[in-house]
């Protein structure tokens, strides 16, 4: 009983809809309708409103694809283009496909053989039966957290006059690997000048001491939307069934192992923060008092908060540790019930 | 014409490659039978709609290490009817572009939908012989079958029989297992259960993380116990023995415990104080912050008589 009340408030804190299961007839977010799409293209109507897009939906492979990339290029950024489509104020992200582009901290932007792959990949899309055009690129920021550095914002804005509708994506695979969900966000610039009437509270992230400068001169230039996934009906049968087969992953999974270097790093990185962070407080003593002292304040209350983040994430990582250990260490000799699992019993002869 | 194969051939099968042509055949399906409109542009009212299931097809690639084989994805294609073949120059194009974009892939074989294999099928799998020579047939049966339990995607592969005196290729079937990376794992789960999306607080953090891991281990759990009813059964007599089986049982048995010795003993212990540790520093950070306000608080509330900043607030 106790449990289903517990089940019951944890839903109602996270706004949990519970989606019905896409059936077949469901499917027509698939459909490619031509006509209405050039006609909301010629109408253009957000180029009255530069906050008209609100919501963006991806399909289960677009995220698929994009994870995958962004995690076989390591530490070294990658980048890719999305196609779909857009449905009044929402861009609808069907597919995803990467680019032959080495990006580095100056130079993620495409160069003239990725201009030439991207529209060979196009024409041979369009053959296959793949009709949508491209809405949006995406690109990684492996272990720096999902936002637009000043070089993004500027190839947005670029972007946004001329190839509307646009999106950006953001995807740091290092982050998911570590905390155990997709670490995602997707962003629209604010045309040049334009002050953004609400001030959305987006949700807090930590940032690495040497990208925060850009973080902060930048973030309010672009706001974010909300993504939403979704998948059709033989998606959901399929995945379904490959749960049947993948939960010895799960349970193998040791985030502890694989992100050794990455904890460090955010560990080092917290070090330093609380040292600027101590710095402040010794300069503000002469300084008089009032605002600066606010600032150190919310500076060491987030200093707390990553740290916290850091720890669950590692106390998850043990908790499993410690479960496959119980589960597949401790060998019990029981004579109780024959349900328990006991040692190697002889073979029996017919 | 299926029975298992002898190739000896390891096959890792990645999650995307099946997402991958159940998108595409979903997108051709539902292009081709339009779902009906509701606004006035009734270009729609003529279209038949018998649910053909139009077949899709596609080329897989991956990476071929010794015995194993590991298929990490894939791509569509164009078939031709008239001649019963894959459009070719299509498929170096196509081949073109990935190698740009994931250099190490080869191209391991082609995919395509429906229940069971065909014997044109086998047309196109000699055409592709010239690329990969022993290539694979992925199928995937797209009809939704809410009964049954297994994955209904099976790889073929092709090998030389005699047959009433003529050597014939023949599909085989080959068993595989699905293989993920972390990040893929992640993201396929957070799409199948639509975990919670934004950070939430720890408790749901905790919850979703033990949810999934208290999921395995009933899979697991109930996996043991199919086993352990089964080998009651054999001891009871109700089902004939069969000593192979037992002895991959005791294998398994004898396997346990997993990891028994001093090393891992103490690397475990030492991992397990470090988290510790952190868990201890990150409450420090925690209790000298609430203290730092709290000192903040109280100076602001107590202290405004003196405005000489000599006074120092910090300890």
């Amino acid at each position: 009983m106790d449990s289903a009340i517990a089940q019951k408030t944890w839903e109602l804190e996270n706004n949990i809809l519970t989606v019905e299961t896409p059936d077949p007839s469901s499917d027509s977010i698939f459909y490619y309708d031509e006509t209405a799409q050039a006609k909301f293209q010629q109408e253009k109507p957000w180029a009255n409103d530069p906050h008209y897009f609100k919501r963006v939906k991806i399909s289960a492979l677009a995220l698929l694809k994009m994870v995958v990339h962004a995690r076989s290029g390591g530490t070294i950024e990658v980048m890719g283009l999305m196609q779909g489509k857009t449905d009044g104020d929402a861009i609808i992200v069907m597919d995803a496909f990467a680019l032959p582009v080495e990006g580095t901290e100056t130079r993620v932007n495409a160069q003239a053989d990725a201009y030439e792959y991207m529209v060979d990949y196009s024409q041979t899309n369009k053959q296959a039966g793949r009709l949508e055009n491209v809405v949006g690129w995406y690109h990684s920021h492996p272990g720096y957290g999902c936002w637009l550095s000043g070089i993004d914002v500027s190839t947005q804005m670029l972007n946004q006059q001329f190839q509307e509708p646009f999106l950006a994506v953001v995807i740091d695979p290092t982050r998911t690997v570590s905390a155990g969900k997709v670490e995602i966000g997707a962003f629209r610039t604010y045309p040049e000048g334009h002050k953004p009437v609400d001030d959305p509270i987006s949700e807090y992230q930590t940032i690495p001491l040497n990208k925060i400068e850009d973080f902060g001169v930048h973030c309010k230039q672009y706001y974010a939307l909300d993504i939403t996934y979704f998948k059709s009906s033989l998606d959901c049968h399929l995945l379904d069934l490959l749960w049947n087969k993948y939960w010895v992953n799960t349970l193998s999974s040791s985030p502890l192992l694989g992100n050794g270097d990455y904890v460090a790093g955010q560990i080092s990185d917290l070090a330093e923060k609380l040292e600027q962070a101590e710095n402040q407080l010794a300069h503000s003593r002469i300084s008089p008092l009032g605002p600066s002292r606010k600032k150190e304040e919310s500076q060491l209350a987030k200093i707390t908060r990553d740290s916290a983040k850091i720890t669950v994430e590692q106390v998850h990582g043990l908790m499993s540790q410690v479960i496959k250990d119980i589960l597949f260490n401790s060998v019990r000799q029981s004579n109780r019930s024959p349900n328990e699992q006991s040692g190697p019993e002889p073979m029996v002869e017919a | 014409m299926a029975s298992s194969s002898s190739s000896g051939l390891t096959f890792k099968l990645h999650p995307l490659v099946i997402v991958n042509i159940s998108d595409h055949y979903t997108r051709v399906k539902s292009q081709t039978n339009p779902p009906p409109l509701t606004s006035t542009s009734a270009t729609v009212n003529g279209v038949e709609h018998q649910q053909q299931a139009p077949r899709v097809y596609g080329c897989v690639i991956g990476v071929q290490r010794g015995r194993t084989v590991e298929i990490f994805n894939n791509f569509e294609l164009l078939y031709d009817p008239s001649t019963h073949s894959l459009d070719r120059p299509f498929l170096e194009k196509k081949q073109e572009l990935y190698k740009k974009v994931f250099p190490h892939f080869y191209i391991l074989g082609w995919y395509s939908t429906g229940s069971d294999a065909q014997e044109s099928d086998m047309h196109i799998h000699k055409a592709l012989m010239d690329i990969n020579e022993s290539p694979l047939y992925v199928l995937l049966n797209p009809t939704i079958n809410p009964a049954q339990k297994d994955l209904p995607v099976t790889i073929y592969e092709s090998e030389l029989h005699v047959i009433d005196g003529i050597p014939q290729l023949i599909f085989v079937r080959s068993s595989y297992t699905i293989e993920t990376v972390e990040a893929e794992r992640i993201s396929v789960d957070h799409v199948a259960h639509l975990k919670p999306s934004d950070g939430g607080s720890a408790a749901t953090q905790l919850a979703a993380h033990l949810t999934g891991i208290h999921s395995a281990i009933k899979m697991l759990n109930s996996r043991i116990r199919v086993l352990h009813h089964y080998l009651v059964g054999m001891q009871k007599g109700d089902i004939p023995c069969e000593n192979s089986l037992l002895r991959q049982v005791s294998s398994l048995l004898r396997r346990l415990p997993a990891i028994e010795s001093e090393k891992f003993q103490d690397d475990f212990l030492m991992e397990y104080n470090d988290t510790l540790l952190i868990t201890y520093l990150a409450m420090f950070t925690n209790c000298s912050s609430t203290m730092n306000e709290l000192v903040d608080k109280f100076n602001t509330a107590y202290d405004r008589h003196s405005r000489r900043g000599g006074r120092t607030a910090f300890i």
